[in-house]
């Protein structure tokens, strides 16, 4: 990037600004065209799914009413099976669409896809139930019944069904926090189960893989494609890069009660390409803890040679990290992420952070490529125990010259707003705070209530939605 | 998504659907309810995915030697017919100048649909062949596959029987 010159004249100064801010402007209208170009394969395959269908005379079955419910139910299975290879993909951790859309974005529309993909898979079953039973001339229930008992591999078929009804409901159900994590993972593991289940009845019972069609084809390419991409991305790369890089806790620090900052160093961490705001699944290979893996934000940009992460005592996960001993091994997953320096769409910079989500700010802004006076930072806390990292996150900010606002108290009573309430009797905002909010990015970390109330101000100021960049902690 | 990509995404998906509903258009009219079918004169071909299988020459299985004047009595095979769903064959019978019977060797199973629509339609071919005395029926809808098939078989053994109607 361009050094800010000595000579500082406001013409050269004022060119400087304007190329930054074409190269910011170029990189994200990249991205904007990278998403587009992935949203539109999306569509497409769902248009080549019914144009195969067609070419294959599928519209014969409309000619006649009776066939009308059985050719329902193959169009209802052929999108549901593509959406549900879609979601897979979504899942994979594939860095072209971590990096256009971000981890949480992708995981997000995962999730949307989960309920109607389930519904299209329900519809499938209970129409060909109805539409093979009216050609057989018997009822819908002993129609599956003769399905279970007497065709070829559908019984299995009906189990994946089963597998699949499960994990979309666990996976509703973990939304609202009644399930543990690990419970949550291994059911949702038995969604790979219930895909390969779900195969063999494609091939033997449905015109999907007829042998001669360009639909083999299709359907051939596309699980293999998804699932070598689950498998080099979830498994292979980890492992390979977890090997290679040879992690070991060098440095554990108390911040603060409850709060440890883990230093780690390995290998070649330079190839990581890890940047300030990303964040890791860890797992760490001590007695009491190998078997969970936990998503951690870095908490200072990677500088080739070690990687830290600040964690809070949050959960029995979090606690037992203060019982580590430098030179426990570590794996990993990652770095995912996109609330990153690349993430930006202008010159200027707003980040506020609040307690814990004070660690990706810090890295974020330790990564960031900043002209003076561009950023402001405001930090959240409720007392003085909630200030780790402060004095770190101050020196930056003077190194960057960016403006600092700290609010440390509690929110004032019976009002929804995520400011103090010493800060909100003075009539205080996001934009008193930070002035040039309206044409900044702003970056979001903290508790998730929280988060939702800067946004909600933020939109009320005007600002569009490829402005706000939010962290956001589930998974 | 961008407004522009959004339209570009619809057009092109309506032109793949588009591509897919012509490519398909054969099979549709082959499909539709038979007087239709039949009105037009032909037993559609248009069903792409039917591999014949020309060197499958017919054999004759009856010991009489034809006749110069016509078919011999006896009964012939038909060639076997690729079908998607399973493999088709059937056989003639001739007997005095005419077709007496058709004998259903195998018929489209490749699963449980193929099975039942093949019951449904092998005696409706067989009569509509026994009253036309020609492999030139309409086509059956619904069984658009096992018509093709059937008929396919059948001409081959006509052929080879010598029988021209």
């Amino acid at each position: 990037m361009t050094a800010p010159s000595r000579t500082t004249q406001p013409v050269r100064r004022g060119s400087a600004t304007s190329e930054r801010a074409q190269i910011i402007k170029r990189g994200y209208t990249a991205r904007l065209r990278r998403g587009d170009l992935l949203e539109t394969i999306v569509y497409f395959s769902v248009a080549i799914v019914l144009a195969l269908f067609l070419a294959d005379g599928g519209a014969a079955y409309f000619v006649n009413i009776k066939d009308v419910t059985t050719g329902l139910g193959i169009v209802t299975g052929l999108i549901g099976s593509d959406l549900l290879l879609v979601m897979l993909v979504l899942a994979a951790r594939i860095p072209a669409i971590d990096r256009t859309f971000g981890h949480d974005k992708a995981l997000a529309l995962h999730r949307k896809l989960g309920k109607p993909v389930l519904y299209l898979i329900l519809a499938h079953m209970l129409l060909l139930m109805i539409g093979y039973g009216i050609s057989q001339g018997i009822n819908p229930i002993a129609e599956a019944l003769d399905m279970i008992f007497n065709q070829q591999d559908m019984s299995i078929a009906f189990i994946a069904m089963g597998l699949l009804i499960l994990v979309v409901v666990t996976s509703l159900v973990i939304v609202r926090k009644k399930l543990s994590y690990e419970f949550w993972y291994i059911v949702h593991l038995l969604s790979y189960a219930a895909i390969l289940l779900a195969l063999p009845h494609q091939f033997t019972q449905g015109m999907m893989f007829a042998d001669g069609t360009w639909a083999r084809w299709y359907w051939m390419a596309l699980y293999v494609g998804s699932l070598t991409a689950i498998t080099i991305f979830r498994v292979i790369i980890p492992v390979a890069s977890s090997l290679r890089h040879d992690l070991r806790i060098s440095q554990v620090v108390v911040e603060a009660p409850g709060v440890v900052s883990v230093t780690m160093s390995g290998r070649d961490l330079d190839a990581l390409r890890a940047q300030g705001g990303q964040f890791f699944q860890w797992r760490f290979w001590s007695a009491n803890m190998w078997w969970e893996a936990h998503p951690f934000s870095l908490s200072a940009h990677p500088d080739g040679r070690s990687l830290r992460i600040t964690v809070r005592d949050l959960g029995k996960g979090s606690s037992k990290m203060l019982s580590l001993k430098p030179g426990t091994r570590v794996s990993f997953e990652g770095p995912y992420g996109l609330f990153t320096e690349e993430a930006r769409t202008t010159t200027k910079a707003v980040f506020v952070g609040a307690g814990i989500g004070i660690t990706p700010i810090r890295a974020l802004l330790e990564a960031s490529n900043l002209a003076p006076n561009e950023a402001t930072v405001i930090l959240r806390g409720s007392d003085t125990t909630d200030v780790y990292l402060w004095q770190e996150t101050y020196d930056l900010c003077v190194e960057k010259s960016a403006s600092l606002r700290v609010l440390v108290g509690h929110r004032p009573r019976g009002v929804h707003t995520w400011l103090t309430a010493e800060a909100y009797g003075q009539g205080e905002s996001l934009l008193t705070l930070a002035p040039k909010i309206k044409e900044s990015d702003l970056y979001i970390c903290g508790p998730t209530p929280w988060t939702e109330l800067v946004i909600r101000d933020a939109k009320r100021l005007g600002l569009k939605d490829h402005q706000i960049h939010a962290e956001r902690f589930d998974f | 998504m961008r407004a522009g990509s959004a339209f570009l995404a619809g057009v092109g998906s309506a032109a793949i659907v588009a591509i897919g509903w012509q490519a398909g258009v054969g099979t549709l009219v082959s499909a539709l309810p038979q007087s239709q079918a039949a009105a037009s004169g032909t037993s559609s071909s248009a069903g792409t995915s039917n591999a014949a299988t020309p060197a499958d020459a017919s054999s004759q299985t009856a010991t009489t030697a034809p006749a110069p004047s016509g078919p011999a009595d006896g009964t012939y095979d038909g060639s076997v017919v690729n079908t998607r769903f399973g493999t088709v064959q059937v056989q003639a019978v001739i007997s005095g100048g005419q077709i007496t019977d058709v004998i259903a060797v195998k018929l489209t199973d490749a699963d449980r649909k193929s099975v039942q629509i093949s019951q449904q339609v092998a005696p409706m071919l067989r009569s509509e062949v026994l009253t036309a005395q020609s492999a030139k029926v309409a086509n059956i809808s619904g069984g658009t596959y096992t018509t093709q098939g059937y008929l396919k078989s059948l001409q081959s053994a006509l052929d080879a029987a010598g029988f021209t109607g």
